[in-house]
């Protein structure tokens, strides 16, 4: 019967995405259309290239016009998602060509600051009021409120510049003949630094969030009940409490996820880091219409995508959700 | 005995081998430069980004018929040239060792042929208006026919305009959307390689058949920073553009800095098509209200030098020293304002027939030379415009929105810049008249002094060198008089380098083509 629920139930929730997608759609079709500014202005009103009239009225008939939404609806189903006038190259291979980079960076770091934040999180929990417990408390309220320029403009400077140990830029040595395992070592020394400030940035939520829900999750009776029928402390901790105290983490980490995209954008630019979130100011700068829609429209439809997949993760981690009505 | 000389020599051989730079005939493995962008489209003249930086990129792979130095003009793809004044014609002998990255000779046909593509296919850095034909006239003499005399020629079509190869452009129909390898066949010192566009580095190998001389180093790579300092410091790369906070730093690390000259103007642009802009006394108030040394100390901490009034870089062989200027006095410029019938309120600020003076400024963070230089620009000028009793509403914005509204004209202060005061005087064209930069924000457009007008299209087809320079002194004075925008100042350009590499950059003189300032002249990988 269960499942019956959820399938029925689950109909209108599909219906509503999809929904939800076409609207995306447009709405990542209109909006850099409402940029002030075109593509012409941009590259070349204060460049080193005075355009005289006469050219500059051949340029905006080269370049200068856009698709309808109609058009732009029909190539995105055919897995056509335009051509960038600044790159000179499809949107989809621009868009493909950066989208590693920032998941590597992005997602790696949610990954480790999710860990770590839930295991500090359920052992300061657990410890509450103890020296352990007030010392992650303590600092990771200290961490919280430092912003990310100032982490990594703090690591550069220590672990790039003072001590040399660190790359100050980049995500790999460009352009040098290595082995395999020669660049995958290159790429994690350079990925080190930026993915250690956005992890620092992270962990302080995770743990703060973890650690609350533990502290009210231990109050209850089921776990009073659980340490009476003898179960180990750790058993206690992780298969009872944690249980219930990572609803609110996975919530967040959905939310923090839907921003891969565009969500370190600063970090990107300390350290010169390749990714979308980059990639989308130039395309926003340079008023190049087509890419900017594609990043749009990826980081729409992936804030979409993580939100129905949350839907049925909180079954999964709470069996309960997925039998309310 | 024997023994110790015999020690002493292999000693002094093997200091010398690891103390001395290495030799002029050996080739580096690469030279890596940084920059805070990275991007700057495709190295070829249909692909690259209309900016210094682009058109930089795409002279490493194309060459022109001259180049310049640190000293002037000096020949690249021509040995010699020369004016004849009876055929309006200039006369280009090519050096006959020149190659395309595919082995073939470069010829006459080759330089011809692409006058008359670029007039069909117009490339927007060079001018073709007043060339009539190209005539190759023997396998390695090309003239070029005017259709009237056009001063800038040398600087801004033969020192511009990349010579493209005849067997593969010309059957090119769209070269907008030609971006096979073989668009990147040129005659320069290096051979495009790559750009990926997601990590912004390009790589060019060096053409060790380049007719001036095998390039120094094997390859040439650009990598993207924001941070000079750090790449410099670590090694990640051998030169980059700084700004003067990271002297002292940079020279400690044994850094060699080059200074350019004055090539960059920041401006104050006015909407002198609407009052109270249209009224020149009005302007002059506005120029006696701003204080050209403090936005230098109080925005720059003092790096930069205050621009002359006359456009023209202080730096320029053409530079007028008797140009106009207006000293700051906030008393003469109220004196103005109140003869032009402002009067002040009790606040202090000034109103006109019961309307308030209250201006808008805009102001964003503009790109110079290819690094975006924030600024406090338009806090300080907001304060002295406001000293003398004129209210300002600053609005910082994107520079593309600010350069939208300039170019209709719905704006009425807005803080601008561009370089290329220290190239060919045409820049006085670009800059002042509206039937020459009709497309720049850079650009006054301004033509309500006929005078003017007549004598920036005169100073444009006079081909005597001194008759020319008598003009552009002129042209500085009137200009300076009408002020239809404010030069404020020359922002201090510098690069650094790593000098154990054995290359010496150098910044251009004039600026490269058109008067780029930036240090990444193609001779420093050749010479």
């Amino acid at each position: 019967m269960a499942s019956a629920g959820q399938t029925t139930g689950n109909r209108p929730a599909a219906a509503a995405f999809l929904a939800a997608a076409l609207v995306l759609i447009y709405v990542s079709f209109v909006l850099p259309r409402l940029l002030p500014g075109d593509f012409i202005t941009a590259m070349y009103s204060s460049s080193h290239v005075v355009l005289s009239a006469e050219q500059e009225k051949q340029l905006r008939a080269e370049l200068g016009s856009d698709t309808s939404f109609g058009r732009y609806l029909i190539r995105l189903f055919t897995l056509d998602w335009g051509y960038s006038r600044a790159l000179q190259a499809p949107v989809s291979s621009i868009v493909l060509a950066a989208l590693p980079w920032t998941v590597l960076l992005v997602a790696g770091s949610q990954a480790i600051s999710f860990l770590l934040g839930f295991v500090m999180g359920v052992e300061g929990g657990w410890r509450r009021g103890s020296p352990v417990d007030r010392g992650l408390l303590g600092s990771m309220a200290v961490l919280e409120g430092i912003p990310e320029i100032c982490t990594g403009v703090l690591l550069l400077a220590v672990f790039s510049y003072s001590l040399g140990w660190f790359p100050a830029a980049g995500a790999e040595t460009a352009y040098t003949e290595m082995s395999f395992w020669g660049k995958l070592k290159d790429v994690a020394w350079h990925l080190a630094l930026p993915m250690v400030t956005l992890t620092a940035a992270y962990v302080p939520g995770n743990y703060l969030l973890v650690r609350n829900s533990m502290v009210l999750t231990l109050g209850e009776r089921f776990i009073v009940t659980a340490a009476a029928k003898g179960l180990t402390s750790r058993r206690i901790r992780y298969a009872h409490a944690a249980r219930n105290a990572l609803l609110p983490l996975v919530t967040r980490l959905g939310i923090r996820l839907a921003f891969v995209v565009t969500g370190a954008v600063v970090v990107e630019t300390i350290f010169s880091y390749p990714g979308l979130g980059s990639q989308l100011y130039n395309a926003i700068e340079q008023r190049d219409l087509p890419l900017i829609r594609g990043i749009v429209l990826i980081a729409s439809l992936l804030i979409l995508s993580v939100n129905c997949a949350l839907e049925y993760v909180y079954c999964l981690i709470d069996p309960r959700i997925g039998n309310v009505r | 005995m024997k023994r110790n000389v015999f020690i002493s020599l292999a000693l002094t051989a093997i200091l010398m081998i690891f103390l001395c730079p290495p030799a002029q005939s050996e080739q580096l493995d690469q030279i890596r430069i940084a920059d805070g962008k990275g991007d700057w489209g495709y190295p070829n003249p249909y692909l690259h980004y209309p900016r210094g930086p682009g058109y930089v990129r795409m002279s490493w792979v194309f060459d022109t018929l001259v180049w310049k130095d640190e000293n002037g003009f000096i020949p690249a793809l021509a040995e010699k040239w020369e004016y004849d004044p009876t055929r309006k014609a200039f006369v280009f002998d090519l050096n006959p060792k020149a190659k395309w990255h595919d082995g073939k000779p470069v010829t006459a046909e080759d330089a011809a042929f692409t006058i008359d593509y670029f007039k069909k296919h117009p490339y927007p850095w060079v001018f073709l208006g007043n060339v009539e034909r190209a005539e190759a006239s023997g396998k390695h003499r090309v003239t070029i026919f005017l259709s009237k005399p056009y001063a800038p020629f040398v600087s801004d079509v033969a020192g511009t305009m990349p010579i493209l190869p005849k067997h593969i452009w010309k059957d090119v129909k769209d070269p907008r959307t030609f971006t096979d390898a073989a668009a990147f066949v040129g005659c320069g010192p290096y051979r495009f390689r790559d750009f990926d566009k997601a990590k912004r580095t390009y790589l060019f190998e060096a053409f060790d058949d380049y007719h001036l001389g095998k390039p120094k180093a094997k390859r040439l790579i650009y990598v993207r920073s924001g941070n000079p300092i750090m790449v410099l410091v670590t090694g990640l790369a051998d030169l980059a553009n700084i700004t003067p906070d990271h002297e002292p730093v940079l020279k400690k690390k044994g850094m060699v800095i080059l200074h350019d000259k004055c090539g960059w103007n920041k401006k104050l642009m006015m909407n002198h098509r609407k009052e109270p802009f249209s009224d020149k006394r009005f302007r002059h108030a506005l120029c006696h209200a701003i204080n050209q040394q403090e936005i230098i100390d109080k925005a720059h901490r003092g790096y930069g030098t205050p621009a002359s009034f006359g456009l023209l870089s202080k730096d320029h062989d053409l530079y007028n020293p008797d140009t106009p200027t207006y000293e700051p006095d906030p008393a003469k410029a109220r004196k103005i304002l109140e003869s032009l019938g402002y009067v002040k309120d009790e606040k202090g600020f000034y109103s006109k027939d019961g309307k308030p003076l209250k201006l808008e400024l805009l102001a964003s963070t503009i790109t110079v030379a290819g690094e975006k230089v924030p600024d406090r620009d338009g806090e300080v000028i907001k304060r002295q415009l406001e000293a003398i009793g004129i209210q300002v509403d600053l609005a910082n914005t994107e520079q593309t929105l600010t350069d939208t509204r300039v170019k209709k004209w719905d704006f009425d202060l807005a803080i601008s810049g561009h370089g290329g005061i220290l190239g060919d005087a045409k820049i006085l064209a670009e800059m002042i008249s509206s039937s020459v930069g009709a497309g720049s924000v850079n650009s006054a457009r301004f033509d309500a002094n006929p005078e003017l007008n007549e004598l920036l299209q005169q100073q444009m087809a006079e081909m005597d060198a001194e008759k020319r320079k008598a003009l552009v002194y002129r042209i500085q004075e009137i200009y300076a008089r009408e002020v239809p925008a404010i030069s404020l100042y020359y922002p201090a350009g510098m690069a650094a380098y790593n000098s154990k590499k054995g290359i010496q950059w150098f910044f251009t003189k004039g600026g490269i083509s058109k008067g780029i300032p930036i240090a990444q002249n193609k001779m420093s990988l050749v010479r």
